[in-house]
């Protein structure tokens, strides 16, 4: 049998994977990390806005400070975050830019003097001080009181992802690639590594780890209209909840972003809206101050795709072939503007709608954009229950961000996470608990089960098609559990995904290709993809109330009496059907900031 | 472990149980390691060009004398003699001419030598290219196809005529070189090694230009637009003017065929007396 | 007020496409390279992602592709698109004719069908070229950051836009040629590095890796690698000004 040993094993190659990695070898640790794509190919790649860190350098962001942007974070979760962790975060996240900063990412920078920007659609001259020139500068965000969202252009995550990646390599840390964790090694109380699939033989391997930390990023791909990579299927998140004991924490806190290109689901960044970008309906009218007279555009993200589904709902959409959409006006910013700093916009209009958006404006849509929920974890990453476990990034659930993320925190937290649950993962492997004594005859076990799921489905006579479960789940998602929710819809989606799930046991292939066979892998990642939309469409069925993200049309109000807690599903014996929901209580005497108006 | 040679590109890296790759050299380690990467590659491409511009200019130069014929038989005759030094030295010495020859000659060859290098080195390497382009279509790596195949020819042609040059530097006049141009047979000859001269001149001029970076407009494109237009420009001027060269001469080689081998002699020299003296 | 919306193309009946797909298989010992002919129908907006996933979806399960963001960023779907590398997730089949032909990159690992290994070839030349800042400085976390001119800054990001797809390799003649030669991507890099003041290296140390003809002194000019890059970075003019930057040190 093919063992591979290492001290600590990361799964996922993103930001947050490659920046715990990168802290656990510092100290000394041999890293492996396993990623399903070359890791400059994470989805992190994607992230066009920005990162949040309160360097308060620019005009608009001076006297902005870890406090405020504390203040923000938390009044967006809508009080559902962790506050203790919102402080770490807040107060870790201007160190982690500048570390960036030292490995190569090219920052834009403060230039001193006057500028003009557009603000609530008037021009305005902004006079950027002296003393901050060429310091990193800062753009505004959806949500935020200061401009504190640094950035490159609009290839924020890129810049990002390619620096850190870059650090790895210098540091000889091994990726494997196009390796996929299909099941932890574990006994119930310690996780022990992993059992991997490569993704070009086909071959299964055991990955034998003293810490095993997951950062496989969101699970976007369970709904059919998702800014996410076609690689975002929670397989990370599934896994750690096949192992019974790991619970995911608030699944159904699923954010929508408001401008997704319609209909191809392509993200065109919050910058636009934050650089000075309106939202029109179909007259050509601006609809967001109607609703939102104070922050308009930039209210939360939540906020504003609730109120364009409305307005769609209410007539006002502009239709295509395809359904119906809203536009999103940049023209207003100027050629040079959109070339310079839009110009992956730019590029994904051209490309993807064959328009120029400096002159026409962009068809949007609400789409799903990213996952709040995951793996629940303490605030030092150690997943809980098992030892030895981890996880960070948007596969994780330390609670940063509660019941809505806002723009710009979550590649911040990426690499916040990395620094610090790298550290708490090294301080593990050096503590006697770091210890492992692990049996060959259950990492054989274990990596004959999982054989023996692949062998069952590539021999399986049934009549299903992976793919046709595949597309009808990710419609019920979208359909059912999307921006606007009720009961019933949700008590629909989760009957017939409980029902969907039952009938993925039978499906049965069409090819067999030898090698990784595609079909083969559909096929088997649906199965717990399934699992994931039940955590959520359940979640969001039991929850009662409206908060953040998660919007409740027969309970539009925050509940705090009786919601002011985390929801915790276990899948605890692999016949049930739905998850096990427990709930843990936020507890209002240690918050800094108490539950109060979100502004 | 075994190393993996994935193209070259490998060297730290190897395989291990998964058939994945790590590492296994420290990739920390201090960057100017003793054994200084040579510089020859460096002045070898230096080199290349520099003997490339030099016989690109070389050839344009040797256009216009050889042009010369087109102003009048004696303006060639003065050319002629000039290089053979008699203006200076008070009479011709012909050998001059092979001095110059030779020097060009050895140029000619240490260009070869020096683009040599970068034809495809074997079969293999021949079939990538052609599919590559074949597949690609796209301007200037057909334009690459174009100088390897110009150079080749030149090649042969270019030492028939240097050698030529190099043994018979007295027989350069308006009778002699019509003589051989149409007597001699060699029109097939140099009507070739005009256009692969020139073809390949004006490309290799072309190329020099985008790989210094000289001449650079706003944008890369704009450059890149600007400088084909020259090329053509070059390309079409000298052909045109070479074509009509040649065609002087063999009007001339066909006209003086019968008194073929006759050296020529400026009018105003014989003018008075050689009148009718044949 | 509204500007023209979108290229209305209502009134033409709907394209079928043929889709040719160079397929093979070599986890397969019995596979041979082969065209293979999809049809399906066009659809508005149709990017060559959708049309394959389509396909695979509704004829032939076993079909290899590699399609990440499908957002033309993360450089996973370069292949050859009627014999030009381009990414398919951002190739509308509106631009192409009705036959269009498919095939891997040239000159990666061959997965299979048109999934290619270039996540390998790039972690190497990463390796090779050591493309990451060098700097001995000890970076105080705590400090304010060391400023930079907002031009420069802008200068670097502009080459470190590459997104590693590779069709700067596959549209180069001189890598199908010479397997060792870094390619447009490689030199790209070093320029990237160059330009950057965190950076320590001098040109002496650059020299060493890419002073030879594997590096900048083999690159032909041939410009296939500009003018396919997708992301539309200068490697003309970088590969220029890298070349000359160099001969100095050759001369020195
Ligand atoms: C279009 C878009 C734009 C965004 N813009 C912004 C922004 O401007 N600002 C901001 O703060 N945030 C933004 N976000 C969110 C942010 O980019 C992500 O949340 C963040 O990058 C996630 O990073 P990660 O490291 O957790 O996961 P990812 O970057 O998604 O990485 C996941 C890694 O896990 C690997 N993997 C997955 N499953 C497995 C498995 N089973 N086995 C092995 N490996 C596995 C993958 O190969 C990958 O390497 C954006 C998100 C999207 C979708
Ligand atoms: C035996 C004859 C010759 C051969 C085989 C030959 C071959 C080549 C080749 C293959 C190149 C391309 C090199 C590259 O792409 O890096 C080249 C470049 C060039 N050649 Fe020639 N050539 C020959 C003669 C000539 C002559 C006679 C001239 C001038 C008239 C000339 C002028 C040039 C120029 C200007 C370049 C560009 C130099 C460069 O790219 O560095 N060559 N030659
Ligand atoms: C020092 C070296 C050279 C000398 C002295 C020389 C001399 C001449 C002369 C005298 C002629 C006229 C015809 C003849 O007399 O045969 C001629 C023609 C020609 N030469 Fe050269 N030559 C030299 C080098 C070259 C080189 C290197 C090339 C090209 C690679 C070249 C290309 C030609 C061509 C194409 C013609 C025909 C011109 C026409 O179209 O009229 N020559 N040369
Ligand atoms: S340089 Fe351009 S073509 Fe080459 S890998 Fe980078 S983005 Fe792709
Ligand atoms: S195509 Fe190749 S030869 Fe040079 S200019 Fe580009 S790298
Ligand atoms: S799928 Fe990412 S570039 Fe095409």
């Amino acid at each position: 049998m093919d063992v591979i040993h290492t001290d600590v094993l990361v799964i996922g190659g993103g930001l947050a994977g490659l920046r715990a990695a990168l802290g656990a070898r510092k100290r000394g640790q041999k890293v492996i990390i396993l990623s399903l794509v070359p890791p400059k190919r994470s989805h992190s790649a994607a992230a066009q806005g920005g990162m949040q860190a309160s360097l308060g350098n620019t005009a608009k962001g001076a006297g902005d400070n870890e406090d405020i942007h504390f203040e923000d974070t938390v009044r967006g979760s809508d009080w559902g975050a962790d506050q203790e962790v919102a402080r770490m975060f807040v107060h870790t996240a201007p160190k982690a830019v500048r570390e960036l900063a030292a490995w190569g990412v090219p920052w834009n920078r403060v230039q001193a003097g006057p500028r003009d920007v557009i603000i609530d659609s008037q021009r305005v001259t902004l006079t950027e001080p002296e003393a901050a020139h060429g310091l990193i500068t800062a753009r505004d965000f959806g949500g935020t009181k200061k401009w504190r969202t640094c950035y490159v252009s609009d290839g924020t995550g890129h810049a990002m992802l390619y620096a850190v990646s870059d650090r790895t390599i210098a540091e000889g840390i091994p990726v494997h690639e196009r390796m996929e964790a299909v099941s932890l090694i574990h006994d119930g109380e310690r996780c022990y590594g992993a059992i991997v699939r490569n993704l070009i033989s086909g071959k299964l391997l055991a990955y034998v780890a003293r810490a095993t930390c997951i950062a496989t990023g969101g699970f976007g791909r369970i709904y059919q209209s998702t800014t996410n990579a076609v690689i975002n299927e929670g397989i990370g998140a599934a896994i750690a909840l096949e192992t019974g004991v790991v619970p995911l924490a608030n699944m159904e806190a699923v954010q929508f972003h408001p401008t997704a290109i319609f209909p191809a689901g392509i993200l065109v960044t919050e910058g636009c809206r934050g650089d000075g970008g309106l939202l029109r309906d179909v007259d050509g009218h601006r609809f967001m101050p109607d609703y939102e007279p104070e922050k308009k555009e930039l209210a939360s993200r939540d906020v504003v795709s609730r109120r364009m589904e409305a307005h769609i709902r209410s007539g006002k959409g502009a239709s295509n072939r395809f359904g119906e959409h809203l536009w999103l006006d940049i023209t207003l910013l100027g050629e040079a503007h959109i070339n310079g700093k839009l110009r992956e916009v730019k590029e994904i209009c051209q490309h993807f709608l064959g328009i120029d958006p400096a002159k026409q404006w962009i068809p949007v849509r609400p789409a799903q954009h990213y996952s709040m929920g995951g793996i629940r974890t303490d605030a030092h990453g150690a997943a809980r229950g098992l030892s030895g476990l981890f996880a960070c990034g948007e596969a994780a659930c330390w609670d940063l961000h509660g019941f809505n993320r806002l723009g710009g925190n979550s590649v911040a937290e990426t690499v916040v996470a990395g620094m610090i649950v790298g550290e708490a993962i090294a301080d593990f492997c050096a503590t006697p608990e770091g210890d492992m004594h692990v049996s060959t005859a259950l990492v054989r076990d274990c990596r004959e089960q999982e054989n023996a799921r692949f062998a069952d489905i590539a021999t399986s006579r049934g009549q299903e098609s992976a793919s046709v479960l595949m597309q009808r789940m990710q419609a019920i998602m979208s359909e059912k559990v999307g921006i606007v929710r009720n009961g019933d819809d949700l008590t629909v989606a989760v009957d017939e995904l409980k029902n969907l799930l039952l009938r993925s046991r039978q499906i049965g292939l069409r090819s067999s290709a030898p090698g990784a066979n595609p079909e083969l892998t559909t096929a088997w990642r649906v199965q717990k993809m399934l699992k994931l939309a039940l955590c959520v469409a359940y979640g969001a069925l039991q929850r009662s109330e409206s908060r953040g993200a998660h919007f409740r049309e027969d309970y539009p109000r925050r509940d705090d009496a009786q919601w002011l807690k985390r929801t915790l599903a276990f899948w605890r014996d692999p016949e049930q059907r739905v998850p096990t929901l427990e709930y843990e209580n936020l507890d209002v005497r240690h918050m800094e900031l108490p539950p109060g108006w979100r502004g | 472990m075994a190393l993996i040679d994935n193209n070259g590109s490998h060297e730290l890296l190897g395989a291990d149980a998964s058939g994945q790759l790590v590492i296994h050299a420290p990739t920390t380690a201090p960057l100017r390691q003793p054994p200084r990467k040579s510089r020859w590659p460096a002045r070898l491409d230096m080199l290349q060009s520099a003997s490339g511009l030099f016989l690109a200019l070389f050839l344009m130069a040797h256009m216009f004398f050889v042009s010369s014929i087109l102003i009048s038989h004696d303006a060639f005759y003065t050319v002629a003699r000039f290089f053979e030094g008699a203006y200076f030295l008070g009479k011709p010495y012909p050998i001059l001419v092979s001095g110059v020859v030779s020097i060009i000659l050895a140029v000619f060859i240490g260009h070869a030598w020096l683009a040599m290098r970068k034809f495809p080195a074997g079969y293999r390497q021949y079939r990538a290219f052609v599919t590559h382009k074949n597949s690609l279509r796209h301007g200037d790596t057909s334009l690459w196809w174009l100088q390897i195949w110009t150079g080749f020819a030149l090649f042969f042609m270019a030492t028939i005529h240097l050698y030529d040059m190099l043994t018979q530097p007295a027989l350069i006049g308006p009778y002699e070189s019509a003589d051989r141009v149409w007597t001699g047979n060699m029109w097939p000859l140099y009507l070739m090694l005009l256009f692969a001269a020139e073809l390949h001149a004006s490309v290799g001029l072309y190329r020099l230009a985008i790989k210094w970076g000289w001449f650079t407009a706003a944008t890369p494109n704009r450059s890149r637009r600007r400088l084909r237009w020259a090329k053509h420009g070059i390309s079409a001027f000298f052909i045109t003017l070479g074509l009509v060269t040649l065609a002087a001469y063999v009007d001339l080689g066909r006209a003086h065929a019968e008194r073929a081998g006759e050296r020529y002699v400026p009018t105003y020299l014989n003018a008075p007396h050689t009148a009718g003296k044949h | 007020m509204i500007s023209i919306l979108r290229r209305k193309n209502d009134t033409q009946p709907t394209r079928r496409l043929c889709i040719q797909v160079l397929r093979h298989n070599p986890a397969d010992a019995a596979s041979v390279p082969h065209l293979q002919a999809f049809e399906i129908a066009e659809a508005e907006g149709m990017t060559l992602f959708i049309a394959l996933n389509e396909i695979r979806a509704t004829q032939d399960p076993s079909l290899q592709f590699d399609f990440v963001c499908r957002a033309g960023i993360c450089g996973s779907c370069a292949m050859l698109i009627d014999g030009r590398p381009g990414l398919a997730c951002r190739t509308l089949t509106r631009d192409l004719g009705t036959t269009i032909t498919l095939a891997p990159l040239p000159f990666f690992e061959l997965i299979g069908d048109l999934s290619v290994n270039t996540g390998k070839w790039m972690r190497g030349t990463s390796e090779r070229l050591q493309t990451w800042i060098h700097s001995s400085a000890q970076t105080d976390l705590d400090a304010l950051e060391a400023p930079m001119e907002p031009e420069l800054a802008e200068a670097i990001y502009e080459l470190d836009r590459c997104i590693e797809c590779g069709c700067c390799i596959a549209g180069c003649g001189t890598a199908q040629m010479r397997e060792k030669f870094v390619g447009a991507v490689g030199l790209n890099k070093i320029a990237r590095f160059r330009l950057d003041p965190r950076d320590d290296r001098s040109n002496d140390d650059f020299y060493e890796l890419i002073g030879d003809d594997d590096g900048v002194f083999g690159c032909m000019s041939l410009l296939g690698c500009h003018d396919v890059c997708p992301k539309q970075l200068p490697l003309q003019t970088q590969i220029a000004y890298l070349r000359r930057k160099m001969a100095v040190i050759g001369l020195a």
